[in-house]
């Protein structure tokens, strides 16, 4: 299926990049290499390649955007999965040190067969104020809202982000920033119908395709049709949804203060230490045991499902013939409130998870005029309360992005 | 998958839309590019061209000398890019300077915190449309 659309579409995109005159076309394609996709003890390689195609047009102050990308996985061929994007922003200047930035945009994922429960279209918005308060120190005001619906309606959400920042750049060549950050992410409608052995005395709980009634639908008309439960994924051990007789929504908030010092050193190197700290302040993460849902929804990659602290050094050299080479450490404590942590066979070990990871990375980008190539490495070691999720690994990237005007606009040009 | 057709069905009618706006206004002469350098001294937005966002504007004083340059840099980086006053920039761009003596310089190339920024292609045409790297804000539309 994923092919037949892929031969549909690749026509059809050129077709449209031609006709964007007077925008921009980027192709990019990004090889991935990892010795374990999902981050758990039970390691499983994978290569990953993907594709996109963007385009980008602006008219006047108005922008808009679209892009399409596919990823297609070797070993885990049901990961494979086509996402897209179209998006407009809009800049109001106010005065000639300020400006208001607006942004909204559509975005779907497509997944086939074991994980089309993950396929989703969602929408989002954004506003934002800049502000020169003096010439060497920027204010910063945003919003951010967003809204997904997945196949499966148990993940469904809205969210929405405030955040505040200000700069200040010293002749030293030193910037120190702070961030203050309020988040609330809402699941519509996490928990499952309570069932009759759920309601008549059991645990609360049932792993998802090893029980009665085990197919994903929770009164949505969702899931595969043949079950996703967690025994169908390599290294998955199970789904455990939350049960509830009046249904509705579970919301968890949080709040978050960061710091940044950054050093350059004449024109080559620079320098940078960061330090943030983040509190759950409302509710907790509606899903106990998330193997599934973590898979692909990465609770290291939501900014909504952890509080803790984490602290990152970084060191980026810029040296001839337009080559970058970042190198970084990143040490953090993440606790789940709301995850259990369980041991291997499954059961309950009485502890919210909490990961300690330490994250080394490095990448090399090299930028020609309209082709910038990169690689880079990266080495996990996550130590988990929860024995499936301590792991360590390493994971390779490389790629290039290309990027061609359609067209040429008169008077700028 | 039926949606998924739809979407990229909606998203060929939005890229196949209209055409850019043609815009008068000054251009880039490759005749006149110079070389520049100096400590950035203040950063506006300035309408610059019909037709388009303003343009982020840095007035540089030029080093070892007391006169300061307009640098044209481009909309998108007023969001994309947080300069601020007081960081040494240098780069190459083309130099116009009008009868009240005001000089402008529109950027081609930008080097700032050791970083080359190409913002215009060799014949002076724009390239700072999109890209990861010229995008004005959070372009992304991800919805984790």
């Amino acid at each position: 299926m994923m092919t037949k659309t892929m031969k549909r579409l690749v026509p059809l995109l050129l077709a449209a990049a031609v006709s964007a005159q007077g925008g921009t076309v980027y192709l990019s394609f990004d090889q991935h290499s990892t010795q374990n996709l999902f981050q758990t003890r039970e390691a499983v390689s994978e290569q990953i390649s993907a594709f996109s195609l963007a385009l980008e047009h602006e008219i006047s102050a108005l922008s808009l955007l679209a892009n399409v990308e596919y990823s297609a996985f070797r070993q885990t061929d049901g990961l494979s999965f086509l996402a897209a994007d179209i998006g407009l922003d809009y800049m109001v200047p106010s005065g000639a040190r300020s400006a208001f930035y607006f942004a909204a945009g559509g975005a779907g994922a497509f997944y086939s067969r074991d994980y089309a429960a993950f396929s989703s279209l969602g929408a989002s918005f954004l506003g934002a104020f800049k502000t020169y308060l003096a010439p060497s120190s920027i204010l910063k005001l945003q919003w951010q809202g967003a809204y997904a619906s997945y196949r499966d309606a148990l993940f469904d959400f809205i969210n929405h982000t405030a955040s505040l920042s200000i700069d200040k750049y010293f002749p030293t060549r030193t910037t120190f920033k702070v961030d203050a950050e309020y988040g609330y992410k809402y699941f519509l409608h996490p928990f499952l119908p309570e069932p009759v052995e759920a309601a008549a005395g059991s645990s609360g709980t049932a792993v998802m395709g090893a029980g009665p009634g085990g197919g994903m639908g929770s009164g949505s008309g969702s899931g595969s049709g043949s079950g996703w439960g967690g025994q169908r994924y390599e290294g998955g051990s199970g789904f455990i949804p939350r049960y509830s007789a009046t249904g509705g929504g579970a919301g968890i908030g949080h709040a978050t203060v960061s710091f940044l010092a950054a050093q350059g050193l004449g024109d080559v190197v620079g320098l940078s230490a960061s330090a943030v700290k983040q509190w759950i302040v409302s509710g907790e993460n509606p899903f106990m045991s998330i193997e599934e849902f973590y898979f692909v929804r990465n609770p290291s990659a939501d900014s909504f499902s952890w509080e803790g602290h984490q602290l990152t050094g970084r060191v980026t050299l810029n040296i001839p013939w337009s080559v970058e080479i970042k190198a970084g450490y990143t040490y953090s404590d993440k606790s789940y409130p709301g995850v259990e942590s369980r041991s291997l066979d499954g059961l309950p070990l009485g502890l919210v998870r909490n990961d300690l990871r330490h994250l080394f990375e490095a990448r090399l980008d090299k930028n020609f005029r309209r082709l910038t190539l990169f690689v880079s490495y990266a080495h996990i070691d996550n130590d988990s309360t929860d024995p499936l999720f301590a792991w360590k690994s390493g994971y390779i990237m490389g790629g290039f992005q290309w990027n061609l005007p359609s067209g040429r606009k008169g008077g700028l040009s | 998958m039926r949606r998924g057709i739809l979407f990229i069905a909606l998203l060929a009618a939005f890229v196949a839309g209209p055409a850019a706006a043609q815009t008068a206004g000054h251009f880039y002469n490759v005749d006149k590019e110079v070389r520049f350098e100096g400590t950035v001294r203040e950063i506006v937005l300035e309408p610059r061209y019909k037709g388009t966002a303003p343009f982020l504007v840095l007035r540089v004083e030029e080093a070892g000398q007391a006169r300061t340059v307009s640098v044209e840099i481009s909309p998108s980086w007023f969001f994309g890019e947080d300069v601020h006053g007081g960081e040494k920039v240098k780069g190459i761009g083309s130099l116009s300077e009008a009868a009240d003596g005001t000089r402008t310089i529109i950027a081609r190339e930008l080097q700032i915190r050791g970083k080359v920024h190409t913002l215009r292609d060799k014949r002076g045409f724009p390239g700072w449309q999109g890209g990861s790297r010229g995008r004005r804000g959070p372009r992304r539309f991800g919805i984790s």
